[in-house]
């Protein structure tokens, strides 16, 4: 039994490091095409990705919340 | 900011509050010039973007990270950067260079 009990760890670690790069594959990456999206402007006004295109470039900051220093 | 304007790009700042407290925040700072929008109620945007935070010890709870993302006309995605801490920003200067290194304009 000491080997089953030395088993589980493994298992737990590999699982563990499966989960970690799954994670890092999906992120968005430099290269990517970016997600479209629907925001809702103050309003009411919908934003959508597709709009925004075409015109040059993009820039898209989030920020932590209002009232904060953007 | 006029240097974005001639360059054709559009600054859009997304938060994970509700649009009313957004338009107040819009009013109150004068931004005309950009688009602010919110990725609100369900945050699909930020959590696409893995942009948002959750931690349960803070009180709100949910929240999006400080972070840039710059864009060509065609939708690729040519920068990224997340700030270690909400509060580090990019100035204007900086992120009219990160568009022109990145190849983005």
């Amino acid at each position: 039994m000491r080997r089953a009990s030395g088993g589980i760890p493994v298992v737990a670690v590999a699982l563990l490091l499966t989960m970690l790069l799954a994670g890092s594959a999906s992120a968005l990456q430099v290269g990517d095409k970016a997600p479209d999206f629907t925001l809702t402007a103050p309003g009411g006004k919908q934003v959508k990705l597709a709009d925004l295109l075409g015109k040059g470039p993009v820039v898209i900051y989030t920020f932590i919340q209002a009232f904060t220093p953007t | 900011m006029p240097q974005f304007e001639a360059m054709g790009a559009q600054v859009v700042g997304v938060s994970a509050d509700a649009p009313g407290t957004l338009g107040a925040f819009q009013k109150e700072n004068n931004i005309s010039k950009q688009i602010l929008a919110a990725d609100w109620p369900r945050r699909e945007m930020l959590q696409k973007y893995d942009a948002m935070v959750t931690d349960d010890k803070s009180p709100i709870y949910r929240y999006a990270k400080r972070a840039y993302f710059i864009l060509d006309k065609n939708g690729t995605v040519k920068y990224i950067k997340v700030m270690d801490s909400p509060l580090n920003i990019l100035s204007a200067d900086e992120v009219i260079k990160a568009i022109k290194e990145s190849g983005a304009a």
